[in-house]
């Protein structure tokens, strides 16, 4: 793959960040990403099933993610394929995490959420 | 094990994905939904539904985003932003954008409502007709059997057949027998005429019937040697005939003589093939003298195939029976046969084309819709391509550009499907009346259910996406830096799809008036026909004499004679006679005729008579002309020589080149009958049947308890039937008199449905017409409007108002002209396809397609002359300076 610069890249959309965050922990199948970002966001990003793989494809186009030979467990559909995080999709999530932490940190120098600072 | 039916139709609505896309994710997606429907509903029902309509919203808006990618082949490195954020956004500027322009949006979403109105109109008659399951338990295996007679199908079925059938197949897990025939109820006030079933305590268990109240028959008591005085009323009945009489379990009721005990009550709306009557009472008490007998047609017959029977298995079966009984008993049984008819085909395969044609025409009426919503989409879009221009400079995709289109234009077509869905509403109560008495329906079975709301809801997604494509694929294709430099935008080319567009419409137009043109001339054709008889003021109804009471053939001819005379001497009567089956009644007889001296042929290869029983003066009354010979006469009485008079078709057909007059004949099992008269040919079941072999008897020679009373009046024959049936109640005061209708009545009823579908066809046609007409003006304004600058120039260098004119008109009668040609060609072929529905024209009737071409043309002439005209007045001072 040609070595293509990550900053392009950015921002990214919040479902592919959290397909991203989501693949970081280890390959997933399609289903078990969106479970887990279910999971990870208090059910506030719910996928479905055409945004998902909406998103699996183009970023499969842009060399973020890749699909992994298959080595399912028994009960596993046919159906089901796994992917995970390039080197590339792996430096893309590390700049977007960066460029999030600092605009964190911008946010709490002023204040954004009160002096409560769940932040 | 079958998915559950969401699954089902989200796995059949992944197909409108482009091909790639689906092909690589499709199975994924099907796993996605049901493990994500299976979690949604083990919290429950209502997050269950949301969970659904979230998919839906994720699968709709998935499919745009990924046809819009697949046109424009960019950008698919750059990710979706949250699909439902991306569908709030373009709801929003959709919802903007409509109300923005209302002129447009009103205009569009009124034409949409009227083909989606329509079609969702017509699609709840298919759907009540063609769709819905059968009101049986298990109705796909509920089958008709009929006899047959040689190369004759749909024959009754001889009682003794049935019973071999009973004991010889397998194929069934349950046969019975029935026989429909009103009946004559007394001890009331006044006699009453109940419509009779004659069934088989099996008949009911294979319609699975249920009782609101006490019991069925048992088998014993439905056998014609054990049978036993017992009723089923039907729940309708108890309550209209017998006022829901609480005690009526056990109760008493005379039927035809015979005094039966109620021992049931139907469920409400119970159905019964070929009708629900009144009373069920069993098969023993058939009430005509041998009508159970071995080679005597008369009952019919439903089964229920055993589980895994296919129905030519069940055919070869009983086909073999058929032809061991036909060896077994020579005599009756030769040449005979029996045919299995599923309920449902025998129910409505005879309107199944008929219905499909209307639903084609109504949905030529949306295509021809959408292709409008599309012109004016396409000129909007002109209009709007700075708007365009505007945002994409601003950073907006072409992708997203054109998704917002199409989401806008299914916006908008939900609108009108909304407003079509009420329309359909309003419409339904007149539909339903309309058409519900020609087809195997009840009027509120007509109604917009589920399956139908879904129709049209689909149609309407449909329909935005048919007619967003063609704007949206514009907008994903137009250059931007072209957009902003041009004023107008994109002209030309919007100018060649929009012409086409036009075309497509006058050429559907074209093709719906062609077909009604077609219908039109076929019924006028139809009610040319000549029935054979005089219908004006000509009064009909019939009776039937209780077997009990009338036990001799001489009590019935005293009865008869005797209802004559009472009928002539009625103020006003001008002529007055009995016969068994008047013509349209739909009742009927017809045997196998054998000729004396002839070699006695196969009862199945023998010609049909149709056999009728008249009282003198009958073809006076009828107005049938007597051509040779002579009228049955008074002196025809039963101890007599039989005498028949025939048709002319019967005489010409059997003895061409000779006088039929004294030849003898033989029909059914009876002697032979010597021909002393021929008498005009009529038509009898229909206006356009094949001419019947004909041949009336001396209703005092072969006396039936069944008849039919015909009396010419000199005025409104309706006004009449109070006087007539008092006639008859001075003859026998405890006989019901039923059907009264003038021979009018009939004549039309029997075009009624060619009449509905002309009428129906019309209609679509005409609102066709009208759509594609302000198409044709709307394009052409829209051209005279862009080539105003260049006609002001035209004028001012001293072109006349005329030659303008002709121009633009011209530039119109061009796309009329192409459309002409394209309709006519697809009408040859939509003419092709209606061939069973036309009578006495061919399907390439020149008048018709000459008619609907000098319509169409006249029509579109005056909407490019408007344009025209106002071309011709620009004033080349203000054309020139606009720029």
């Amino acid at each position: 793959m040609t070595q293509r610069d990550a900053s392009t890249q950015l921002p990214l959309t919040p479902a592919v960040l959290h397909i991203l965050l989501a693949l970081s922990g280890g390959e997933r199948h399609g289903y078990a990403i969106a479970g887990e970002v279910d999971e990870t966001t208090s059910g506030s990003i719910r996928m479905g099933p055409g945004t998902l793989y909406g998103s699996i494809q183009r970023m499969l186009g842009s060399g973020l993610i890749e699909e992994v030979s298959p080595k399912r467990a028994k009960d596993d559909d046919e159906r089901r394929r796994y992917y995970r995080l390039t080197t590339f999709g792996r430096r893309v999530l590390e700049l977007e995490v960066q460029r999030l932490d600092r605009v964190v940190r911008v946010a709490r120098r002023k204040h954004v959420l009160g002096d409560a600072g769940a932040l | 094990m079958r998915r559950p039916s969401y699954e089902r139709v989200y796995a059949a609505c992944l197909r409108l994905l482009p091909d790639t896309f689906r092909e690589r994710f499709g199975g994924e997606m099907i796993d996605f939904v049901a493990r994500r429907l299976h979690e949604a509903r083990r919290r429950g029902v209502l997050p269950a539904l949301v969970e659904r309509a979230r998919l839906a919203v994720d699968l709709v808006t998935t499919i745009s985003r990924e046809w819009g990618a697949e046109w424009t082949q960019t950008d698919t490195d750059m990710p979706p932003r949250d699909n439902m954020d991306i569908f709030l956004q373009d709801l929003r500027f959709g919802v903007r954008g409509l109300l923005r322009r209302p002129g447009f949006s009103i205009v569009a979403a009124v034409t949409i409502a009227l083909g989606i109105g329509a079609n969702t109109a017509i699609f709840s008659v298919v759907n009540a007709v063609l769709i819905r399951p059968l009101p049986y338990h298990d109705p796909d295996r509920l089958v008709l059997i009929w006899g047959t007679q040689g190369k004759t199908n749909q024959q009754g079925v001889v009682y003794a057949d049935y019973q071999d059938w009973r004991s010889r197949t397998h194929s069934f897990s349950e046969l019975g027998a029935f026989r429909g025939q009103s009946v004559t109820m007394t001890g009331g006030e006044s006699p009453e005429r109940l419509i009779g079933d004659f069934v088989s305590a099996s008949f009911l268990r294979v319609i699975d019937l249920k009782l609101s109240q006490g019991r069925a028959f048992t088998d014993a008591e439905t056998e014609v040697a054990t049978k036993g005085p017992v009723a089923v009323v039907s729940y309708e009945a108890w309550q209209n005939r017998f006022g829901g009489d609480r005690a009526m379990l056990g109760k008493p009721i005379t039927l035809n003589g015979t005094t039966f005990t109620v021992i049931g009550i139907t469920a409400p709306h119970t159905e019964v093939p070929l009708g629900l009557p009144d009373v069920m009472v069993p098969i023993g008490y058939y009430p005509n003298a041998h009508g159970l007998d071995r080679g005597v047609r008369g009952i019919a017959v439903a089964a229920r195939l055993k589980p895994g029977v296919s129905y030519s298995a069940a055919q070869r079966e009983l086909s073999t029976v058929m032809s061991q009984l036909e060896q077994e008993y020579p005599a009756t049984n030769a040449s005979t046969g029996a045919e299995i008819i599923s309920l449902r085909e025998y129910l409505v395969g005879g309107v199944r084309e008929s219905l499909l044609i209307i639903l084609a025409a109504v949905s030529v009426v949306l295509l021809i819709a959408c292709a409008n919503v599309a012109n004016l989409q396409l000129a909007r879009g002109a209009a709007r391509a700075r708007e365009l221009s505007v945002r994409a400079a601003l950073g907006a995709g072409r992708r997203r550009l054109a998704q917002q289109l199409l989401t806008e234009s299914v916006l908008l077509s939900l609108v009108g499907g909304a407003l079509g869905i009420a329309l359909a509403l309003v419409l339904r109560k007149t539909l339903a009346t309309l058409i519900a008495p020609q087809l195997p329906v009840n009027e509120p079975d007509i109604r917009l259910d589920v399956p139908v709301l879904i129709f049209a809801l689909g149609i309407s997604m449909v329909t935005g996406l048919l007619f967003g494509l063609a704007p949206a694929w514009k907008a994903s294709r137009t250059d931007i830096t072209e957009m902003l430099r041009s004023r107008i935008g994109g002209g030309l080319r919007h100018g060649i799809t929009r012409s086409t567009l036009v075309v497509v419409q006058l050429a559907l137009s074209l093709v719906l008036l062609a077909t009604a043109g077609l219908l039109t001339r076929s019924l006028q054709a139809l009610q040319r026909v000549n029935p054979g008889f005089d219908g004006d003021n000509l009064l009909t109804a019939q009776f039937r004499l209780p077997v009990t009471k009338y036990n001799t053939p001489e009590k019935i001819w005293e009865m008869f004679e005797r209802t004559t005379t009472e009928l002539r001497s009625i103020p006003g009567v001008e002529a007055a006679a009995l016969v068994r089956a008047s013509p349209l009644s739909q009742n009927g007889e017809s045997y196998p005729v054998v000729l004396e001296g002839q070699q006695p042929v196969k009862v199945g290869d023998a010609p049909m008579i149709q056999i009728n029983s008249v009282t003198p003066g009958y073809f006076a009354t009828m107005r049938i002309p007597v051509l040779a010979g002579r009228d049955i006469a008074a002196t025809d009485r039963a101890d007599a020589p039989h005498v028949i008079v025939v048709n002319k078709s019967f005489a010409e057909r059997t003895w061409p080149g000779q006088s039929a007059l004294g030849k003898r004949i033989q029909f059914g099992s009876e002697g032979f009958w010597t021909i002393v008269g021929v008498a005009g040919d009529t038509k009898h079941y229909t206006l356009n049947e094949n001419q019947l072999l004909q041949g009336y008897v001396a209703h005092a020679q072969r006396p039936q308890v069944f008849t039919s009373l015909v009396v010419r009046t000199k005025g409104n024959p309706t006004d009449f039937a109070r006087a007539v049936r008092e006639a008859v109640w001075r003859v026998d005061r405890d006989q019901p008199i039923w059907r009264f209708k003038s021979m009018e009545q009939d004549l039309s009823g029997v075009v009624q449905s060619k009449k509905t579908m002309m009428w129906l066809t019309g209609l679509f046609a005409l609102v066709a017409l009208l759509v594609a007409v302000v198409g044709v003006y709307g394009v052409l304004s829209y051209t005279v409007a862009q080539r105003t600058q260049e006609v002001g120039i035209r004028i001012a260098l001293g072109a006349d108002a005329g030659r303008v004119r002709r121009m633009v008109i011209g530039d119109g009668l061009r796309l009329v002209g192409v459309a002409v040609v394209v309709g006519l060609a697809l009408s040859l072929g939509a003419g092709r396809l209606l061939r069973h529905q036309l009578f006495g024209i061919p399907a390439t009737d020149t008048l018709t397609f000459v008619a609907v071409t000098a319509v169409l043309g006249a029509v579109a002439l005056i909407a490019c002359y408007v344009p025209a005209r106002r071309a011709s007045r620009v004033d080349p001072l203000v054309a020139l300076r606009m720029d």
